[in-house]
């Protein structure tokens, strides 16, 4: 197996790739910029739970653009240009004036959605392969025990949520099997709620029990140093980085 | 080592005393257990001693709590990490880290231990607690039992001088129960080191302690011997109750001393109880069915049949399969070949009211079905829905656990009456066939005799059968008519709960194994047989 990346290399590159992708702002780059994160998260996923995120990642991207194209649609200014369809115009009372819903769907004002959506849905993904390779468990041990409460706060977000999606399937299946079908946001919140602010106050107890924070400084069991090809990685990043936001 | 002096704690907005002047001394190298009805402070004594109670939960502590010369008083539970280690209830709700070596080492990276020591005890423990095979998993993939090693060995690699256990087996089956307690039993035994535990399963635990801290829920504490307490208390395992009924001159708490203080009466010879089957009219086919995950196979070929008006216990290690099947017989999980009836119907066609009417589904986590305020609007729900007349559930309710109050929050009631409330709820609509996930996690004996009781009545009242998944070899033994035994998603055992008990040691409850080889599970079958004789 290859060794581990140091915690922090992925980020930073996901950090200066994605704001050169923003500053370039060109659906192209961006695209080839998630397909390079796609050969990366699949060279170097290592089976741990996370590596799941940067899919999920994906499939939130691909949500994120559906939308924009949607509000692009129904809700946009008016771009001239190649008329495709029209949609008939909603009449807005009179102190609604900027806003017009309906009307002339140009290829123009579609692509330009398309195009803001492809950004968004980079920047996404980026993160999204970041904290695939890197779970923010380790990413923490890196990070000095600046303020206990911090660290507490980060490692219970950061084991909370993966088990939400869990417990809200878990939660929905009993309902199912009761004969509950009607999900009401009611009937999952309230047993969910319960459970992860009891799962919170264990975690936490478990942490501070185990001396979290007691000690100023932290050893480390595994020292993940930075080497070379560390350096590599974020220099190829901030090469690429600086010559989209020069071009 | 660990010393209470004058100990009260009672929690704010609450008019009960959790515990009210305790005062003693657990010396270095004892085993002792805390035990005590459900929601009777156990947890809160236990937490105490690290002092997570009160410095994380409040309360009003008066007195004064020391480990190895060590007030909780001034001291955080982190700078206590070194000395103390403490294993929570759902272990997994605990874990830092994703990786067994990296939540072993977690806590001595928080107290800056040199990274050649880390490397050494993470070995030490490693090899202590028999994990070496899994070292690089992921813990999310292990099982339960696996799971209560990791967090032990969590706690063990700081050598602390004192272990603290919640409920260390109440999540395990028979057999990863016993791994966990030998590891225990080494523990004090080799390395001196000072165990204090909770637990609900006292035969499982009985034989191994040297002291009990019985809790009796008004504040009142009694500490002795396992013999003095038992002796009293009303919480007693199988053994005890064995030797109350029998009169035996003296308690015994391990299989070995009872079995010498009844020689005679297992030699009494005793005409075979009536096994002949009583046959059913079929409730519940199940043919050649399979289930798949993807690549893995959750059940292979079973098949099996279940009758009206039996009590029917699904029994096997975690990950056997038992949850599949119980799924796949409610209509939820399809299956990849083969069929399931229910009253000759398919279950996956029923929904709603129909399929509210047809099955009542107890899941493992009983507050997955809780979502009102109260105790009376979660009946009063559940009496619109099967529709009864308004107060239906509630008096049944009453009769299963009278002293319920109807204005309380659910999440505030104690497991015990949880599960009573769930059950209230899906028996309401009298529905044709019970199934239940684990019901008995976390209850005491008397909330376990309240709901075998409430079982066997509804199933002999309207002859509809009840079909359960458990690991608790004392409740099949008084409850089930039949145990069907899962092992690799496959059935292994299917017969009658005398047969498939005596059959396995791992799996034969303290009375059996106490009367071998007379055909015995419970006091009461011991009891009765004896009573023909005399």
């Amino acid at each position: 197996m290859n060794k581990p990346l140091h915690p922090l290399t992925m980020w930073i590159w996901s950090l200066t790739l994605s704001i050169g992708v923003v500053v370039l702002d060109n659906a192209w780059v961006a695209l080839a910029t998630v397909g390079v994160a796609v050969l990366f998260v699949r060279a170097r996923s290592d089976g741990s739970p996370w590596n799941a995120t940067f899919w999920w990642s994906l499939r939130f991207g691909a949500f994120v653009i559906t939308i924009r194209v949607l509000i692009g649609i129904l809700i946009g200014i008016p771009i001239p240009g190649t008329v495709l369809f029209t949609l008939p115009i909603l009449d807005l009372p009179s102190w609604m004036s900027g806003i017009r819903v309906g009307g002339a769907v140009t290829l123009e004002r579609l692509s330009s959605s398309v195009h803001e959506g492809i950004i968004i849905a980079t920047m996404i993904a980026l993160f999204g392969a970041a904290s695939a390779l890197t779970s923010p468990h380790k990413l923490l041990r890196v990070l000095p025990v600046f303020i206990y409460e911090v660290g507490v706060t980060l490692v219970i977000a950061a084991s909370v949520f993966p088990q939400l999606t869990q417990s809200v399937k878990r939660i929905r299946k009993a309902q199912y099997m009761r004969g509950i079908e009607k999900v009401s946001l009611r009937s999952i919140a309230l047993p969910l709620l319960e459970e992860t602010l009891t799962r919170s106050l264990q975690l936490a107890q478990s942490m501070d029990s185990r001396g979290y924070g007691a000690s100023r400084k932290r050893s480390r069991y595994r020292p993940a140093p930075w080497i070379a090809r560390d350096s590599w990685y974020v220099i190829s990043a901030v090469v690429a980085a600086t010559v989209m936001v020069a071009a | 080592m660990i010393k209470f002096s004058n100990v009260s704690l009672i929690y704010p907005h609450s008019t009960k005393t959790v515990l009210e002047d305790l005062n003693c001394e657990i010396q270095e190298g004892e085993m002792v257990l805390v035990m005590g009805q459900t929601g009777s402070g156990k947890s809160s004594l236990l937490r105490l001693i690290n002092g997570l109670v009160p410095h994380h939960t409040g309360g009003i502590l008066a007195g004064d709590i020391s480990v190895d010369g060590l007030s909780t008083r001034e001291l955080k539970p982190g700078a206590l990490a070194h000395l103390v280690g403490i294993v929570g209830q759902n272990p997994i709700n605990g874990f830092v880290t994703d990786v067994v070596e990296e939540e072993i080492a977690f806590g001595m990276e928080a107290l800056n231990f040199a990274p050649d020591v880390m490397r050494k005890r993470v070995e030490e423990v490693l090899d202590l607690l028999s994990l070496n095979a899994v070292r690089s998993r992921a813990i999310s993939s292990l099982s339960g039992g696996e799971q209560q090693r990791v967090a032990i060995a969590a706690a063990l690699v700081m050598h602390p001088k004192v272990l603290v256990l919640d409920e260390p087996t109440s999540a395990l089956d028979p057999i990863a129960a016993e791994e966990v307690l030998s590891v225990l039993h080494r523990l004090v035994h080799d390395l001196s080191v000072t165990v204090i535990m909770a637990e609900h399963r006292l035969e499982r635990v009985i034989q191994f302690v040297d002291r009990i801290i019985y809790i009796e829920g008004n504040g009142e504490t009694s500490i002795g011997s396992a013999e003095e307490i038992l002796s009293k208390s009303e919480l007693v395992p199988p053994i005890i109750r064995l030797a109350r009924a029998l009169n035996l001159s003296e308690l015994g708490t391990s299989v070995r001393e009872v079995r010498r203080l009844t020689t005679d009466i297992r030699n009494i010879p005793v005409a075979d109880i009536d096994s002949a089957t009583r046959t059913h009219l079929p409730a519940i086919d199940v043919d050649s069915l399979t289930v798949k995950y993807g690549a893995q196979t959750a059940l292979r070929d079973v098949s099996t049949s279940v009758g009206r008006g039996e009590i029917v216990a699904l029994m096997g290690r975690n990950g056997a399969g038992k949850s599949s099947l119980l799924e796949a017989i409610v209509g939820v999980l399809k299956p990849s070949s083969g069929a399931v009836r229910v009253y000759e119907q398919n279950p996956a066609e029923l929904a709603g009211k129909n399929r509210r009417e047809r099955i009542g589904y107890v899941p493992q986590e009983p507050s997955d079905l809780l979502y009102h305020q109260s105790v009376r609007q979660e009946c009063q729900e559940a009496d619109l829905q099967a529709g009864l007349k308004d107060g239906t559930t509630l008096s049944f309710l009453d009769k299963l656990v009278p002293r319920i109050s109807h204005d309380a929050h659910p999440h505030d009631l104690s497991e015990g009456q949880r599960l009573a409330l769930v059950l209230s709820i899906v028996l309401s609509g009298d529905p044709q066939l019970l199934i239940l996930d684990e019901p008995t996690r976390g209850l005491d004996y008397q909330a376990k005799t309240l709901f075998t009781r409430a079982l066997k009545e509804y199933a002999s009242r309207l002859n509809y059968p009840v079909l359960l998944a458990t690991h608790d070899v004392e409740l099949v033994a008084e409850l089930v008519d039949r145990v069907i035994f899962l092992a690799e998603g496959e059935i292994v055992a299917d017969g009658s709960t005398l047969d498939v008990l005596l059959s396995s040691p791992a799996f034969a409850p303290q009375v059996a194994k106490i009367m071998a080889p007379q055909p015995w599970l419970t006091v009461d079958h011991v009891v009765s047989a004896l009573a023909e004789k005399l």
